[in-house]
């Protein structure tokens, strides 16, 4: 991965066409600029990662699934801890994109 | 009383207090803009949301309390306007919307997950819904659905 420094006001660019200017810096939010053509799709990785998942979650919502679901659920009575926080989404979460 | 064609059980009568219009759509999805809602006595808590548009699409959602009873949702005003509710107030879950999260069966002996970070949140009064992202909350997308103490929480 190609990490680099910029400051408010400066930008970089990828390929030839596509730029990025770093707009405003305020404590761990970051906001961007993104000029691209517009042929280049342009989407937060979290939504990304939820259409992914919701593709995936209707393609095996099968009537066989309700079955399997409904056999693991009764384990769902007494859940052990409350999930901790993923630490996949820190990354993105402290670049505070919006 | 108005009838739809669905996935799972053929066809089937529903409610208008059972269809949810989604002005958004959800991501991967953005064309579904309506939703029934279906809850079958003998898959409970399971919830089946299923397309009148696309027969073949249907998800299966929890109640996000029965997956995460402490779970904390935190709905920014963008999220409020879009589901028509006051921007001054968080609304209660169970008495001004459902939150409910899309379970993940998955196949080749993988246990089922569900998206705890993108969780379907429906105005009951209104009957609009969107999923809503939750960016900041550090919660997975692919959070096992029954406890796996081997498991890691993210994949």
């Amino acid at each position: 991965m190609l990490i680099m420094r910029r400051r408010a006001g400066e930008s970089f660019l990828v390929g030839e066409d596509i730029e990025i200017q770093v707009i405003q810096v305020t404590g761990t939010r970051v906001k961007l600029g993104i000029s691209a053509p517009a042929s280049v799709g342009i989407v937060r990785r979290e939504v990304q990662i939820t259409q992914n998942e919701n593709q995936t979650a209707a393609r095996n919502a099968s009537p066989r699934a309700i079955e399997s679901l409904l056999h693991a659920l009764p384990a769902l009575a007494a859940p052990s801890t409350d999930p901790a926080p993923c630490q996949d989404f820190d990354e993105f979460s402290n670049l505070g994109v919006s | 009383m108005p009838s739809i064609r669905t996935k799972c059980f053929q066809q089937v009568e529903f409610a208008d207090s059972c269809l949810f219009r989604f002005p958004c759509g959800l991501p991967g999805f953005e064309q579904e803009r309506s939703f029934v809602f279906l809850d079958r006595p003998d898959s409970h808590p399971l919830m089946f949301m299923q397309s009148t548009l696309t027969p073949e699409l249907c998800f299966f959602l929890l109640p996000v309390f029965a997956v995460s009873p402490q779970y904390r949702l935190a709905l920014d005003e963008e999220a409020l306007a879009d589901l028509q509710l006051p921007l001054t107030s968080q609304p209660k879950i169970g008495e001004d919307i459902l939150c409910a999260v899309i379970v993940c069966a998955r196949g080749n002996n993988e246990p089922p997950t569900v998206n705890l970070l993108a969780p379907v949140v429906v105005n009951l009064r209104d009957r609009i819904g969107i999923q809503v992202i939750q960016t900041q909350s550090g919660y997975s997308h692919r959070h096992p659905l029954v406890p796996q103490r081997e498991m890691a929480l993210c994949s």
